[in-house]
């Protein structure tokens, strides 16, 4: 703190807004299996400290300050929604803020600078229960710092803005800043430093090399660096050496697996149907689609068209065609007795929910039934979004059961072409025999050639269609003549109101000059860069993915109701940088991962000194100062000042695939079909004997080893540990992940078949390549594993456990025999049994620590 | 610290306390370990549940999973002798829709049940010949006639049931519980889920884990679904070659290996990882208390009927939800199967009678002869009834009933329900209901309600609205609140 930054205006807005203000219970913590969530539900009394002291200094911000309030507290009843509106009083628009009072046109709701006459405010801050807004029945409150705000705002002019994130955003100037307390690396920098500053914070230091480098490959990977690695970046002492690092890492086909997890999540990927009897579909070609385009640094606004409709494209390719399968990735109904129309309208609602999710970060779904209460939506206008996507030659519902669905794409490999053909010909056969003999019988069903010939076209012809099935993929297709599309009344298959054309919502802009009024249409719009939503939307969930919270902390709604940004204008100048380097996602995020602010460290350290400085600089002092706020993970527990770097536990598929990579195990391998993993015996049957997706066979040999990532996903049996370690059901679209701390983790970690398999292959590494003496073989095992050398005293923990558990193996070499048995992998025989049992569970301690699950 | 708040969790040795500095101490306080320093912290309260006085601790939901025929169980209907194999009259019918199953019949005669009736108990309740156990305890049920739901085809159903909602990402009942209040138990999950198969209908409707999944809330608020087979939570066996004392051993150089990272780094949830390996620990040997019955006297046994000692029967599954319930678990929740009868109902009704009739009396009995139904709310019922027509063929000894969502019998018991009560009526078809509905909204409103939580009060913000268990309806059912 010696070298106190200056900073020049432009100001950065901000204030930390408590979430603990609304009395409804968003999170109350006390949590039921276990403990605390560890994700987003953390109070920081720093923010609270910061709402009665900045904001007392700082000019009141109508979308920062009051229209979250109006959002959440009014808009229930004074929104958009017409059917709950009361007195007629909508506060989401500037004429019902300001404009006379639709019941009292002598009144005003909000009058500036005049408290007294504003009927609203008058209202909230009313001691008589019939008079008092929000109404007690309502269950929602306003608390007195809240009223004190809407009083100020009143007092400061009751200025009113649109919503931020309906508006396109502006590319900010940098805030400039002298005598930085650290380094500023890019424009990154520069922002989260300036708002450090108004904190009187400083970032932390550089994380260590060998840190970093995890971090980084982790993060752009889902793979740990080798020691090989670590060492050469160790010894590389050119300035250039951690970008260089950072290119391998984007060039690596590693790259686009790791970048497809988050995206399978938004597209609610699957190898089944889902619903009831979840037969088996195959779309791991759109998978790989995704995999590859990520690799091949696709612009985002292409991989968006080609998504949403490369159908549409003039002579697209199969790439192109494959690709549209994103919003074929929906579940599909097969139950007896279902209606189809009902489940078609499922599909084309769930295309318009997870489409306007995915890229638009908006909750459209909120107007199915009715106008959307929060944003300007109404139930027509999603509708007119629905008639994009209500054309496709579907009947929403799976007859034939088992594998894809109307419109597929044919793609089988030369040979099963081949076989197809065979196969084709042989059925021609087979059928000319079962006639020939069923000829001229009174009954063929008694006759036994004929019976005989007819099971030889049934096993032709079920042979044909898998084969045929398998070698497909599900795509977008238009109808010749687009379906009529109705408005709903209620949501309901059945209710038809009006007829509406496809349109977009009045509040967004317009279609691009020249868009058709289709798919493509709708997708161009989404990426242009008029398009106030989707760059804010990426930027935000891409920040999220390297800092463990975005920006925007409600990454899966920028509307009404998001939560006000922790650094509005660095998102605005990420969302035109975004554009500006047209929407190169690797560009993109070289940046991020270049900036100061990623590369800090993510120790803990003491800020006493910071904050004391802030808080009697406004007065605040003693109570601050009572309160023990000393070090950076109690004041800012939830890391959103970014002072420094966020320690992340890993997710669920980089938690087995850094298990597989450090013992050896992983087998990598691009794309294919999804693979089947251990699993323990009967998971897929104790709850259903419908579908053919029973009695789930583990595969030998590499099917065990590759990326979770290709690990077969039955929808309503997920992989067991995927679920425990926060991968969302996958049966409709999820942008968001818990990131929980579970005892159901621990026992995973502790007795699943592959972690215990990997402790023993890296043991065998350990005894095979790691060095003569046990000191060097746990130091090589720690070092894979965490990507750093143990220090002394880690060290001599994990010896004497070593010596400990040599012991006892020696004593009983029956049970060393037992624990090399896991796994399908044979036990390299030339080593001595007590030593590699040993070395095993040495290894599970390693493979066990919160270190090695994290990414620091 | 430790078990500062009641509904806290989690729970670190002392001996590994003693180690972290003050320092951690208060991060772990503002990380919500210790809410009630946090609460002081911030100054500001945060709708602390229960809203009310709870009249009961736990929940024991009896699933009966393929909606079983209230006409043949509980719904007495005399008078439909008279109309046997007549068309279902189109004032009754009122051209409601029906599932594609049936709605390609060409007719809709009118199936009786064939089964006797009796009343029993003081309350005189009507039940079916088919329950002769649970006419040992009917002074005990209160039975809801009128219930009525919104979807007619099992998936959507039975996922509006369990999460008040027919689209799939909604958090289920238990999963609202354990997040709005959390254990008791320190080495068991909030949230238990049992499945047992039916002998009715082997291939009956399948479970998902969507019924018990968190949607929206913190995937740790979950149902933990207890195995028939294997271990009984995922994963709880140490590896082959490793006891016990090995793994203590092991976890305590975890432990300690975490200890020194955590005085390096200072993350708060390094110690909640500590605490989790230890609670792992203690699943490892409470789990397996839990599901050893072999100390349970055979005259409790024999409550439960012959099969209690078959695991992943219904009988066994009872048994094991009395015991999680005297352990504390707050929300138990069996899932039978079975009960999806389109064709040959008589026969298939018989079996799953047979699979649950003595073991839910038992459980009743049970948790009554232990004083355990007072604050123990057992809900026993299916996702919607069955329709009086016939779904195939009828003939004098058989026939089959299809999806019906208009009215069907669900009944409660225990902690705050009036026992010997029957609310609601069905006209003389059971099609249609004539007096007090019930909507799976309010179910869901009672069950909180009796649980000390006020429905509109229990949310949970997500994609920037506050969602709730009865979404925006819902009415506490009066009438059977003692």
């Amino acid at each position: 703190m010696k070298n106190e930054a200056e900073i020049r205006r432009p100001k950065v807005e901000g204030r930390r807004k408590s979430e603990d203000r609304n009395p409804k219970l968003e999170s109350n913590g006390f949590s039921a299996f276990g403990f605390r969530p560890s994700f987003g539900l953390r109070v920081s009394a720093f923010g609270l400290v910061l709402v009665t002291s900045i904001a007392s200094a700082s000019p009141i911000n109508f979308n920062r300050d009051i229209r979250p309030i109006l959002s959440d507290r009014c808009f229930a009843c004074h929104g958009p929604e017409p059917a709950k509106r009361q007195a007629g009083l909508r506060l989401d628009l500037e004429e019902g803020v300001h404009g006379p009072l639709p019941k009292h046109p002598d009144l005003r709701a909000f009058v500036p600078g005049k408290p007294a006459q504003s009927r609203a405010y008058q209202r909230i801050t009313s001691a008589n229960p019939d008079e008092q807004m929000p109404p007690a029945k309502s269950n929602l409150k306003l608390n007195d710092a809240e009223k004190a705000l809407f009083k100020r705002w009143i007092e400061e002019g009751a200025k009113w803005q649109p919503h931020w994130a309906f508006v396109k955003p502006e590319r900010p100037a940098l805030p400039e800043i002298r005598n930085p307390r650290s380094e500023i690396r890019n424009p990154i920098d520069n922002f989260i430093a300036v708002r450090l500053a108004e904190e009187q914070l400083s970032p932390s230091p550089e994380a260590d090399k060998a840190t970093l480098l995890r971090r980084v490959s982790l993060d752009l990977t889902g793979i740990p660096p080798t020691p090989a690695e670590v060492d050469a970046f160790l010894a590389d002492k050119s300035t250039d050496a951690y970008e260089r690092a950072v290119d391998r890492l984007l060039a690596s086909p590693r790259y686009g697996e790791q970048m497809a997890l988050r995206w399978l999540d938004y597209a609610r990927y699957a190898d089944s149907h889902g619903y009831q009897a979840d037969w088996e579909r195959f779309m791991w070609r759109w998978r790989d689609w995704v995999v590859g385009a990520f690799n091949a640094n696709l612009p985002f606004d292409q991989f968006t068209i080609e998504q949403l409709a490369g159908d549409l494209l003039p002579n697209p390719t199969v790439g192109q065609r494959i690709a549209t399968g994103f919003n074929r990735n929906h579940r599909i109904n097969t139950e007896g007795g279902i209606i189809a129309e009902e489940w078609r309208v499922e599909t084309v609602v769930d295309r318009v929910d997870t489409t306007s999710a995915v890229w638009l970060g908006l909750t459209m779904g909120c107007a199915r039934c009715h106008d959307h209460k929060y944003d300007p939506f109404t139930q027509k206008e999603y509708y007119r979004l629905a008639a994009f996507f209500n054309n496709v030659d579907e009947t929403g519902i799976g007859d034939e059961k088992l594998g894809n669905v109307r419109p597929v794409l044919k793609l089988p490999a030369p040979e099963q072409q081949k076989r197809l053909d065979e196969l084709a010909a042989q059925i021609k056969e087979a059928e000319a025999k079962y006639n020939e003999a069923a000829k001229a019988k009174a009954d063929p069903k008694k006759d036994k050639a004929a019976q005989k010939a007819k099971q030889e076209l049934d096993k032709l012809q079920a042979e044909h269609r898998l084969l045929d099935m398998r070698t497909s993929t599900m795509v977008m297709e238009e109808l010749p003549q687009p379906r009529d599309t109705f408005l709903l009344i209620r949501g309901q298959y059945d209710k038809r109101g009006e007829k509406v054309d496809a349109g977009l919502p009045a509040a967004l802009p317009p279609m691009p000059a020249g868009a058709p009024t289709n798919r493509l249409g709708l997708a161009q719009w989404i990426v242009d860069p008029a398009n106030p939503l989707t760059a804010r939307v990426l930027a935000n969930r891409l920040w999220e993915k390297f800092f463990g919270a975005g920006l925007v902390k409600t990454t899966e709604n920028l509307g009404s109701q998001a939560e006000w940004p922790s650094h509005p204008e660095l998102l605005d100048w990420l969302a035109t940088e975004l554009v500006r380097l047209k929407w190169d996602l690797k560009a993109f995020q070289k940046m991020i991962v270049m900036s100061a602010t990623y590369r800090q460290s993510s120790c803990d350290r003491l800020v006493a000194a910071d904050v004391r400085r802030r808080a009697s600089a406004v007065g605040q002092a003693d109570s601050l100062l009572t309160s023990a706020a000393t070090s950076l993970y109690e004041i800012d527990p939830e890391n959103r000042l970014l002072a420094r770097a966020p320690r992340l536990r890993l997710p669920a598929e980089t938690v087995r695939d850094q298990a597989l990579a450090v013992s050896g195990l992983l087998v990598e391998k691009l794309g294919g079909p999804s693979v089947k993993p251990y699993m323990p015996a009967g998971l897929w049957d104790e709850v259903n004997v419908y579908g053919n997706l029973r009695v789930y066979v583990a595969d030998k040999g590499e099917g065990l080893y590759r990326r979770t990532l290709y690990t077969f996903y039955k929808r309503t049996a997920a992989p067991p540990d995927s679920l425990m370690f926060d991968v969302p059901g996958r049966e409709i679209c999820a942008v968001k992940r818990s990131r929980t701390n579970t005892p159901l983790q621990a026992l995973a970690l502790l007795n699943e078949i592959t972690y215990v398999e990997a402790a023993r292959a890296l043991a065998e590494r350990m005894l095979a390549e790691g060095g003569a003496t046990p000191a060097e073989r746990i130091n090589f095992a720690f070092r894979r594993a965490a990507g750093r050398v143990p220090n002394e005293a880690e060290a001599k923990l994990l010896r004497a456990g070593f010596e400990r558990q040599l012991e006892r193996f020696r004593k009983n070499g029956d049970a060393a025999t037992k624990l090399l048995s896991v796994g399908e992998m044979k036990r390299n025989e030339k080593l001595d049994v007590a030593e590699l049992a040993a070395a095993t569970m040495t290894a599970r301690v390693i493979l066990n620590l919160d270190e090695t699950v994290t990414r620091q | 610290m430790q078990d500062s708040s009641p509904h806290s969790f989690v729970s670190i040795p002392l001996s590994s306390l003693a180690s972290l500095s003050r320092r951690t101490f208060l991060q772990r306080s503002a990380a919500g370990i210790g809410l009630a320093a946090l609460h002081s912290l911030v100054g500001e309260s945060r709708g602390a549940l229960p809203n009310h006085t709870p009249r009961a601790k736990r929940v024991i939901y009896l699933f009966q999973s393929g909606a079983p025929s209230q006409m043949d169980l509980f719904d007495y209907k005399p008078r439909l002798q008279k109309f046997r194999a007549q068309e279902l009259p189109d004032s009754i019918r009122m051209g409601q829709r029906i599932t594609t199953m049936t709605s390609g019949q060409k007719s809709f005669p009118v199936a009786p049940s064939i089964f006797k009736f009796a009343q029993h108990g003081n309350s005189g309740a009507w039940l079916s010949e088919l329950l002769p156990h649970t006419a040992e305890i009917v002074d005990d049920l209160a039975f809801i006639k009128t219930m009525h739901t919104e979807a007619i085809n099992h998936d959507p159903a039975i996922t509006f049931f369990q999460t008040g909602s027919q689209i799939a990402g909604r958090p289920s009942i238990g999963s609202w519980m354990a997040y709005g209040l959390g254990s008791e138990n320190r080495d068991l999950p909030a949230y238990v889920v049992l499945t047992s198969k039916g002998t009715g209908r082997r291939d009956d409707q399948p479970l998902y884990d969507r019924l018990w999944g968190s949607g929206f809330l913190p995937t740790q608020h979950q149902g933990v679904k207890f195995r028939n087979a294997g271990d009984p939570v995922l994963y709880l066996s140490n590896p082959p070659g490793v006891d016990r004392e090995t793994t203590r051993e092991m976890l305590d150089d975890v432990n300690a290996l975490n200890r020194i990272q955590h005085e390096a780094v200072g993350d708060p949830e390094i110690a909640a990882r500590i605490a989790q390996y230890e609670m792992a620990f203690r699943m490892q040997a409470s789990v397996p208390e839990l599901t050893d019955i072999s100390k349970e006297p055979q005259p409790i046994l024999d409550l439960y009927g012959p099969e209690v000692r078959t695991p992943g029967t219904y009988a066994a599954t009872c048994l094991l939800a009395r015991r999680l319930a005297e352990r504390g678990v707050r929300f138990i929740q069996l899932f039978h199967m079975g009960w999806d009868h389109h064709a040959n109902l008589p026969k298939a009704l018989r079996g799953q009678c047979r699979d649950t009739d003595q073991p839910t009396a038992g459980l009743i009995a049970d948790l009554k002869q232990r004083g355990l139904l007072e604050d123990t709310l057992v809900v026993w019922g299916g996702e919607f009834g069955r329709t009086v027509y016939t779904q195939g063929t009828l003939t004098p000894e058989n026939y089959g009933r299809d999806h019906h969502p208009r009215c069907f019998t669900i009944w409660m018991a225990g902690a705050g329900v009036r026992g010997g009560v029957s609310l609601g009526e069905t006209d003389d078809y059971c099609y249609n209901i004539v007096r007090d509905p019930v909507h799976v909204h309010d179910l869901h409103a009672t069950i909180l309600h009796l649980m000390g939580v006020d429905h509109l009060k229990l949310t949970y913000k997500f994609q920037g609205r506050w969602f709730r268990l009865t979404d925006v309806a819902g009415n506490i059912i009066t009438p059977i609140i003692a």
